[in-house]
């Protein structure tokens, strides 16, 4: 009995090993300001939920369809164990956020029956009990998909846009080695790839890598772009942190940080790359760099995320 | 696939991320906020214990309801079920107990004042049962029965190395990942992490029989197809018996192909342990293994 195989969703998008090789390729060459590359798009199928119009007696008609589809569908069962999913099918209306539609739309219509009815009629207090119940109703039904938002299920949904006024760059000291090169590039595509990025800055040692989305005001030379970096990354103090730094929602854009992130940033990681040798007695320098990573989107990286994000910057260990 | 520096250009495509897509979901549960996990905490320690030269720089505010919910998940998911039913049951009682007439028609304001708490006391119920219904089933991980080995082939190169033991630290740590073979080149280069004892001598563990390995039909399945392959439950597959030196309460196994000389396999002690995200980092990983382990053997 051949074994069922799944056809992931990257290895669909990337067309052959060839992939990860070219970039890290374009990692040790020279990169002129023309061809900037663009990386296809993040993962996606990876995250979407059960079929829409998709019910139990849809499911199994679709067992007899083949072997592979039911692999497919018990693949995506592993992250979305319900049976059924509610949806009124209407595109770009975000289900979760239907408790707080209903909360403010009948929560308006109790004040309206209220103020309707006290200047007919005197208001009884059975019905200023009422009244009472429902809009305490309605204020936990606007809570509640924000309540939502933190219980542990399902994945985090992309969505993330391109910001304006941000340029794609890709840049990198000039003084790295052929190795190193070749990881920084592979590292910074592997993130903009995997997770919900926008932009990737990696620092180890005196080496930088710049890739994605940048704000860049006016066109410098690649070491001018560089140099930049450094002076930045110089006073926001990067490199003292010990300690996985996330920021989930907007971190503060008129302090020195928010002068080097690009436009748009909502969520921001950075990731310092700890060093494995045993500090000295006069050094105790702990990280020997950072892995800094920037997405429009709020609350960007999940558990996993960060745990993975961890296992790319430990590939700087040591160098 | 020579790895030199070649120049390469990528000619300009599609935009790297796409227009914004509103998932449809219910609820939009994005992923939880800083808790106390086992992960280490993202949260810098408080200033007062800062050595000298430590960060300074800004940090993020405590979300305490956060916090308190990922903490609270089973008594916040069952939350709006009991505050919706709680609610019906006290609308019914009002009006028992206020003297009207139990008819529900919409002429009275306080008929339309009831219907309308009654619609969100309903609201509430079923979002409940939502969020109940979407609880990650908890399938507890089987411990792996065999010996711990750490056999790495003397043959590569030492970045090679580096790169592979690299590889199984990143799997071990954030996947239920318990068992790599790495098999690249005719050779098996790497054997880590538990695999089955060997019934002849105990407490060695198994050999990888490469050539076995190479005729064996998973193999050959993953070689052809060039794409990952997920055995999310071992013990469905009669292909179990073609990977001896995993250990025999492997719960998943990941297949994945090193270019086009090379497989690694990767068990898991968890059925379904592997989550779309791990199977989209291993692929991207393999081909990085793919190309350090080419090189390493053309030199």
């Amino acid at each position: 009995m051949p074994s069922l195989s799944r056809a992931s969703h990257v290895s669909a998008e990337s067309s052959t090993r060839g992939e990860s090789a070219r970039e890290m390729e374009r990692g040790c060459g020279t990169i002129l300001g023309g061809s900037i590359p663009l990386l296809q798009p993040r993962r996606k199928g990876a995250n979407s939920l059960f079929p829409r119009s998709s019910s139990r007696r849809a499911q199994n008609r679709r067992r007899f369809a083949g072997v592979r589809a039911q692999d497919r569908n018990s693949q995506q069962q592993q992250l979305n164990l319900s049976v059924l999913r509610f949806t009124l099918g209407i595109p770009g209306l975000d289900e979760s956020y239907l408790p707080r539609y209903i909360g403010l739309g009948f929560g308006s219509l109790i004040l309206l029956n209220h103020f309707f009815s006290s200047s007919s009629s005197n208001v009884t207090s059975a019905q200023l009990r009422s009244e009472a119940l429902g809009i305490c109703l309605a204020a936990f039904s606007t809570a509640l998909p924000y309540l939502g938002k933190f219980l542990k299920s399902a994945t985090p949904v992309d969505r993330s846009s391109l910001p304006e006024g941000n340029k794609q760059i890709f840049v990198m000291s000039e003084n790295a080695s052929v190795t190193q090169k070749e990881d920084l590039a592979w590292a910074s595509y592997v993130l903009l790839r995997n997770t919900n990025t926008m932009s990737v800055l990696i620092a180890v040692g005196d080496v930088l890598c710049v890739r994605g989305y940048w704000n860049m005001t006016e066109d410098l030379s690649k070491a001018h772009i560089v140099e930049w970096f450094k002076s930045q990354i110089q006073q926001t103090g990067f490199h003292d942190l010990e300690d996985t730094l996330y920021f989930p929602q907007k971190p503060d854009s008129d302090s020195q940080l928010g002068r080097m992130l690009p436009k748009g940033t909502l969520s921001l990681l950075v990731q310092p790359v700890l060093s494995t040798s045993t500090p000295t007695i006069n050094v105790t320098k702990k990280t020997e760099g950072f892995v800094l990573l920037v997405s429009s989107a709020d609350y960007a990286y999940g558990d996993k995320d960060r745990a993975w994000i961890r296992a790319v910057a430990n590939k700087f260990q040591g160098t | 696939m020579e790895v030199g520096c070649l120049l390469l250009f990528r000619t300009l495509s599609s935009p790297l991320i796409r227009p914004p897509l509103r998932r449809h979901s219910w609820p939009v549960p994005s992923s939880p906020l800083l808790r106390a996990s086992s992960s280490p905490p993202p949260l810098p320690s408080p200033p007062s214990a800062y050595p000298q030269g430590a960060y300074r720089g800004p940090k993020p505010r405590r979300d305490l309801v956060g916090d308190w919910v990922s903490n609270n998940d089973g008594f916040v998911r069952s939350l709006p079920i009991f505050v919706g039913g709680l609610s019906l049951l006290a609308v019914l009682l009002n009006r028992a107990f206020s003297g009207i007439a139990p008819v529900t028609d919409a002429s009275s304001s306080q008929s339309r004042a009831d219907i309308l708490t009654l619609a969100l006391a309903v609201t509430n119920l079923l979002s409940g049962l939502v969020w109940l219904s979407i609880r990650p089933k908890y399938i507890s991980p089987v411990v792996p029965q065999g010996v711990d080995c750490k056999r790495i082939n003397s043959k590569i190169a030492n970045y090679a190395v580096l790169e592979l033991l690299w590889a199984w630290e990143s799997l071990s740590a954030t996947t239920c990942c318990r068992s790599l073979v790495v098999v690249h080149g005719g050779f098996c280069l790497l054997q880590i992490g538990v695999a089955a004892e060997s019934l002849t001598e105990v407490g060695e563990a198994v050999a990888v029989d490469v050539h076995k390995l190479i005729q064996s039909s998973v193999y050959r399945n993953v070689a052809e197809s060039g794409k990952q392959s997920y055995l999310a439950n071992l013990s469905l597959y009669p292909a179990k018996s073609e990977l001896p030196f995993l250990p025999t309460t492997t719960q998943a196994v990941i297949l994945q192909p090193l270019g086009n000389s090379g497989i690694a396999i990767i068990g898991g002690d968890t059925i379904r342990g592997f989550t779309d995200l791990d199977q989209a980092w291993i692929t991207l990983i393999a081909e990085k293994l793919d190309v350090t382990l080419s090189k390493s053997q053309d030199n």
